[in-house]
C-alpha cells in the first residue's frame, strides 16, 4: 500500500535523524523542569544568599493540578517552539532540495503524501508527549501529592489534541511556502495570533483550541471532564482536519517543479 | 552550603541530569559520524558541549544539511 | 503506432513564454532527442510531460491510457540534477520508488537488484547516497526512472554532466533501453543526439524550428563538400574542377580545395572519372558530410 510506503519512509527518516530520540528527551526535560525546580525553590533561594533578615517567605503550596499546569505551560511555550522547528521542513525542504521532483513524478497520490507525513509527525509527537507527561506525573506523585493515572491519561489525550492542531498548522504552511524558516515563522505567528485573539475575545470564543490547557486544569481540579473541554476538543480536531484538507488542496494546486 | 547539598534528594534530580547527558551524548555521536554540517564542524561540537541542553537541540534542528 | 501526442502545448511563467505552441507525435520504441541551446525551453517541455508543470495551453496524450488514469504510471523521469534522500542507501531508494509506483516490496527488491547491476552501481547498493559521486547519482537516477518499466522514459540532459567514460556508458545503456521503451531526452551536445536518437526535435526560443528523422534532416540540410588535395599546381586544378558541369563552386582552404556541388553523388563520379582519365596528381579525396552542428546553425539562422 502506497500510504504505508510513504509512512514507513517518514518513520525511518525520523529514526535515522534521531528525532525519535531527542524529541522525547526534550519533552521530558521540559515537563519535569518546573516541578523539580519549584520543589527545591526554598533551597535555591537559600543557596543564592537567602532572604534579608526579617523577610518572611511565603512559598505557595502547590496542588497536583498546579504542577500539571507547570508542565503544560512549558510544553506550550518552548515545547511548541521545538516541535514547530522540528517539523518545519517536512515538505518544504523536500521541495527546496528537489527530492520531491523524483518522488512526485511517480504515481504518488498527493493525499497519501501529505497525510503520511502528518501521521508520522503525530506518532512522534504523541509518543514524546506520552513519555514527557509520564515523567511529570511521576514527579507530581512523589513530590506534591496524588494524581490518578486516569487523570494523567486524560491530560495526555486532551493535550495531545492541542499538539495535533499545532502539527496541522505546520503541515499547512509546509504546502504553502517552501522555505522551512518561513514555515516556522508563519506557524508561530499563527499560534501567537490565535492566542491573543482568544484572550481578547475570551467571552465569545470559548472553544478556541488555545483554551485546551485551562480546561484541562479545571478537569484536574474538578475531577471530571467538562462539556467545554469536550467542545474545545471537537473544535481542535475539526480545525486540524480542515487544515489537513486545505493542505492537500494547496499542494494539488501547486506546480511541483516551481 | 554543605547542608543544602545534603538536603537535596539526588534520586530526584539525577534523572534530569542523566537525560541531559544522554541528549548530549546522542548529539555528539551524531556529530562524529556526520559530514554535512551547516557551517564549521568544530563550531557545532562546542555548541553541543558548552550550551547545556539548548546546544544539542539547536544542533539537531539546525546542525545538518539534509 | 503513436505513443505520445502533444498538441499545441504552451507554457508561460509570469507572462514570459517558455514554450510556444508545440505539437509533435512520438512513436513506440523510438528515441527522440530534444535539441536546443540553453534556455530554449527543453527542461520546461520535459517537466510538463512528466506532470511536474501544468501546461498553460494544449494537451498531452499517451495512447492506451484512459483519460482518468494517472499518466505518471507510464512515465519515468530523470531531472538534470537528480536529488535523493542522502540518508537512504541506493538500494533503499530504488525499493522506495518502486513501491511508490505500485510494485510489491518483493518485486521492487528484485527489480532494484537487476537495475543496480545494469547501471553499474551494484557495489554501492548499501552505501548512503550522500556519499555517492555525481556519476553514481546519475546512474541511480536512471535506475529509479525505469524501476516501474515505464512506456516513456524522459531524460533531461542525461550525459552532459558526466566525464567521457560515464558518457559513453550512459549512451550505451540508452541504446539498450531503446529496445524496451521509448526515450525522449534533451541535450545541447549534438553528437550525443546523433549517436542514439532516431529523430530530432530542434528547439529554439520555445518553438520547434525543425523536426524529423536523422536521415531526413541530413538529406534536407545536405551541405556536403568534397575536399581535394593535390601534389602541386592547385590553381590549375581548381580551374579544371570548376569547369565541371556538376560543380557549383570551390575555394581553397590551407592547400585543400573545397568543392561545392548541387548533387554531391554526381560530382564525385565526374571528378573521379576526369581525375583517372587525365591522371591528376591527387593526394587525398574526401567527402565531408554535414554535421548536426552545421545543420543546427543553418536552421536557427534561417
Amino acid at each position: 500500500m502506497q500510504w504505508m510506503t510513504l509512512f514507513n519512509k517518514e518513520m525511518m527518516e525520523n529514526w535515522r535523524n534521531k528525532k525519535w530520540i531527542w524529541v522525547p528527551l526534550v519533552l521530558i526535560l521540559l515537563a519535569i523542569l518546573d516541578p523539580i525546580s519549584n520543589y527545591y525553590l526554598p533551597q535555591i533561594i537559600e543557596a543564592v544568599g537567602g532572604l534579608p533578615d526579617g523577610a518572611i517567605i511565603n512559598l505557595p503550596e502547590f496542588a497536583p493540578a498546579d504542577v500539571v499546569m507547570m508542565s503544560l505551560s512549558q510544553l506550550s511555550s518552548l515545547g511548541v517552539l521545538v516541535i514547530v522547528l522540528m517539523a518545519m521542513g517536512t515538505i518544504a525542504s523536500e521541495r527546496k532540495s528537489g527530492v520531491s521532483e523524483l518522488i512526485l513524478v511517480k504515481p504518488v497520490s498527493y493525499r497519501n503524501y501529505i497525510t503520511a507525513k502528518w501521521a508520522a509527525l503525530l506518532a512522534l509527537v504523541w509518543a514524546a508527549l506520552f513519555v514527557g507527561l509520564l515523567a511529570s506525573w511521576y514527579y507530581t506523585n512523589i513530590l506534591y501529592g496524588d494524581l490518578s493515572f486516569k487523570s494523567f491519561l486524560l491530560i495526555f489525550i486532551f493535550y495531545g489534541l492541542w499538539l495535533t492542531f499545532v502539527i496541522s498548522i505546520v503541515i499547512f504552511y509546509n504546502t504553502l511556502v517552501k522555505t522551512p524558516g518561513l514555515v516556522a515563522f508563519l506557524s508561530i505567528l499563527t499560534i501567537m495570533g490565535m492566542s491573543i485573539v482568544t484572550q481578547i475575545f475570551g467571552h465569545i470564543i470559548e472553544w478556541s483550541p488555545n483554551n485546551l490547557s485551562s480546561y484541562i486544569y479545571e478537569m484536574v481540579i474538578a475531577g471530571e471532564v467538562s462539556s467545554d473541554l469536550v467542545a474545545t476538543s471537537v473544535v481542535a480536531i475539526a480545525l486540524s482536519l480542515i487544515l489537513l484538507i486545505a493542505s492537500i488542496f494547496t499542494f494539488k494546486a501547486k506546480e511541483l517543479a516551481g | 552550603m554543605q547542608a543544602i547539598i545534603e538536603s537535596i534528594n539526588w534520586s530526584i534530580v539525577a534523572p534530569f541530569i542523566v537525560i541531559q547527558g544522554i541528549l548530549m551524548i546522542v548529539a555528539i555521536l551524531d556529530w562524529a559520524k556526520a559530514d554535512d554540517f551547516r557551517g564549521a564542524r568544530w563550531l557545532w561540537f562546542f555548541i553541543i558541549v558548552i550550551l547545556n541542553t539548548i546546544g544539542p537541540i539547536i544542533y539537531f534542528i539546525f546542525g545538518r544539511r539534509r | 503506432m503513436t505513443l505520445l501526442t502533444v498538441n499545441n502545448l504552451a507554457k508561460t511563467y509570469d507572462g514570459k513564454t517558455a514554450v510556444n505552441n508545440i505539437s509533435f507525435e512520438f512513436e513506440y520504441e523510438k528515441c527522440i532527442a530534444l535539441i536546443g541551446p540553453n534556455g530554449a525551453g527543453k527542461t520546461t517541455i520535459l517537466r510538463t510531460l512528466a506532470g511536474l508543470l501544468k501546461p498553460s495551453e494544449g494537451t498531452i496524450r499517451i495512447s492506451d491510457v484512459a483519460s482518468n488514469d494517472d499518466v505518471r504510471k507510464y512515465i519515468g523521469y530523470l531531472p538534470q540534477y537528480p536529488v535523493f534522500h542522502p540518508w537512504m542507501t541506493g538500494m533503499e531508494f530504488l525499493v522506495y520508488s518502486g513501491q511508490l509506483a505500485f510494485l510489491s516490496k518483493k518485486e521492487a527488491k528484485n527489480r532494484a537488484e537487476v537495475l543496480l547491476e545494469k547501471v553499474g552501481i551494484a557495489d554501492a547498493r548499501n552505501m548512503r547516497i550522500g556519499k555517492y559521486s555525481g556519476g553514481m547519482k546519475q546512474r541511480l537516477g536512471i535506475a529509479q526512472a525505469i524501476i516501474h518499466k515505464p512506456k516513456l522514459l524522459i531524460l533531461d540532459e542525461p550525459v552532459s554532466s558526466l566525464d567521457p567514460i560515464g558518457r559513453r556508458e550512459v549512451l550505451t545503456l540508452m541504446e539498450e533501453l531503446k529496445k524496451e521503451m521509448s526515450i525522449l531526452f534533451s541535450t545541447h551536445i549534438l553528437t550525443d543526439a546523433d549517436e542514439v536518437s532516431d529523430a530530432l526535435l530542434l528547439l529554439h526560443q520555445g518553438n520547434i524550428v525543425e523536426s524529423g528523422s536523422m536521415a531526413m534532416l541530413r538529406q534536407k540540410y545536405q551541405t556536403s563538400t568534397i575536399a581535394l588535395e593535390f601534389e602541386s599546381d592547385l590553381p590549375s586544378y581548381q580551374a579544371k574542377v570548376n569547369a565541371l558541369e556538376s560543380v557549383s563552386g570551390s575555394h581553397v582552404e590551407r592547400n585543400v580545395l573545397q568543392v561545392n556541388a548541387t548533387d554531391i553523388a554526381i560530382a564525385r563520379q565526374e571528378i573521379l572519372a576526369v581525375a583517372a582519365k587525365e591522371n591528376w596528381e591527387l593526394v587525398n579525396f574526401k567527402l565531408n558530410r554535414a554535421s548536426l552542428e552545421d545543420m543546427f546553425m543553418k536552421v536557427v539562422n534561417s
